[in-house]
């Protein structure tokens, strides 16, 4: 097993200052969605990991903790995660993304 | 090497992988898109096997989200870390042999001008400080002699980062590497002032923990590099492996590197200011009105 990073939206929704994204390494990984949260009340929207995409490097930890000081990303086994994000799943639109979870072990 | 090329052909449409119709549906091409915007729409550059947490990898992501017309531009790189990526983004890369990047790029960059006219066409070198400064070195240095028109990128990880640890030009003198164990004998080569004596038009430093410069300054180097002449932009992207630095501290180093040695600087020649303000709407680079006379009266 290996480790991916993993937002809690919960947290990430009171913020959504979407800087986690812009120092991640790899591309298309660390995604924003407005819906995200919205349904659980929150006035902004959320970050979230497309974790087939993740490398595990904890750099978006240190950028959320250190840069943002909002502490709303940890790195979780993969096979920890009950649903998460994956490529397949999600749905770009104009300015925001949706996906839909699903389980990292089986797709 | 126009918005044609990332369009479907006729029929295929529903044949291709969901990566690639996302990005010609909602990919970079044909409209403007910015950091601020990462997240929310695909980017160009693809999954790549460069390591886990590497510098050089979010310098060349935030790159190719800056090129000012993705749809019109061409990479050029060689040997090295960063190819690995560069590689693999849906924009055209040539890779020619170790160190003649600069002087592919120059005939590329003449050709596309025959070709296509004053229709700008894009030529972004992007190769590492080995590459830059010790084997293509002759290559450089005669490009920007020549003035020709194009970006040329250092990707300086202060090592040979690619081939387990050998010692560039670029890196720091007294610096301990796996095959450099007895600490480098010189200094780090300035190739900033090289930039400069060559007659580059635009010359930067930048640091990959500030997104939004690294943006601004591939902007304004691509578009100079269109009309007025050669530019050069020298990144520190370190190598966490070859100077092992754990991938959650990597931002940290960066910024302890940018206040020693990697302060952002930017030169800009005069006439690159004028093409800048009067071309692209630059505020910045306008001619100051002339300050007002003080009234002795
Ligand atoms: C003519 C030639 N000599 C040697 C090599 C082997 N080689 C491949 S990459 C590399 C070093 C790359 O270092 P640098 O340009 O600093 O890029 P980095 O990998 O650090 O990004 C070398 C020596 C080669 N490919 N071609
Ligand atoms: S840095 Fe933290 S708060 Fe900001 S968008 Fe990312 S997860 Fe949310
Ligand atoms: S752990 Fe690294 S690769 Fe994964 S999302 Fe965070 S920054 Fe990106
Ligand atoms: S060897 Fe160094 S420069 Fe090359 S990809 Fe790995 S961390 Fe990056």
């Amino acid at each position: 097993m290996y480790l991916v990073a993993n937002v809690n939206v919960e947290i990430c929704a009171s913020k959504s200052c979407k800087l986690c994204t812009q120092y991640c390494p790899e591309a298309n990984t660390i995604q924003y969605s407005e819906e995200m949260g919205k349904e659980q009340g929150f006035k902004y929207g959320s970050a979230y990991i497309a974790v087939d995409r993740c490398k595990g490097c904890a750099l978006c930890v240190w950028v959320c903790d250190s840069l943002a000081k909002n502490n709303a990303i940890k790195m979780t086994m993969i096979d920890q995660l009950p649903k998460a994000a994956l490529t397949d799943n999600i749905t770009y639109g104009d300015k925001s993304t949706t996906a839909v979870l699903a389980s990292p072990m089986v797709g | 090497m126009s918005l044609d090329y990332v369009k479907f052909s006729n029929g295929f449409e529903k044949f291709m992988p969901k990566e690639y119709r996302d990005m010609v549906e909602h990919g970079p091409f044909g409209k403007k898109v910015t950091v601020s915007q990462m997240g929310s729409f695909k980017e160009a550059l693809e999954e790549h096997p460069m390591c886990a947490g590497c510098a050089m990898t979010l310098f060349i992501r935030l790159a190719i989200i800056a090129f000012p017309n993705p749809e019109d531009t061409i990479t050029v790189g060689t040997a090295g870390c960063g190819r690995l990526a560069i590689s693999q983004a849906a924009i055209p890369f040539v890779y020619g042999n170790y160190g003649d990047q600069n002087g592919v790029a120059s005939g590329l960059s003449r050709g596309l001008r025959l070709r296509f006219g004053d229709k700008p066409k894009d030529v972004v070198v992007m190769a590492g400080d080995g590459g830059t400064a010790d084997i293509g070195f002759q290559q450089v240095l005669h490009s920007w002699f020549r003035k020709e028109r194009f970006t040329t990128i250092m990707l300086d990880n202060e090592v040979y980062g690619n081939t387990g640890g050998q010692e560039s030009g670029m890196t720091n003198r007294g610096a301990v590497l796996k095959m450099a164990p007895l600490g480098k004998k010189f200094e780090k080569m300035d190739m900033l002032q090289m930039a400069k004596v060559a007659g580059c038009a635009y010359v930067a430093t930048v640091v990959p923990n500030n997104p939004r410069r690294v943006e601004s300054v591939i902007k304004k180097a691509v578009l100079i590099a269109r009309e007025v002449g050669s530019t050069y932009i020298q990144a520190y992207t370190s190598c966490n492996i070859e100077y092992a630095i754990p991938t959650d501290k990597v931002m940290e180093d960066a910024k302890t590197v940018e206040n020693d040695r990697y302060q952002f600087t930017e030169y800009v020649s005069e006439e690159a200011k004028q093409y800048l303000a009067e071309r692209y709407g630059y505020k910045e680079f306008l001619p100051k009105p002339a300050a007002a006379i003080p009234n002795k009266a």
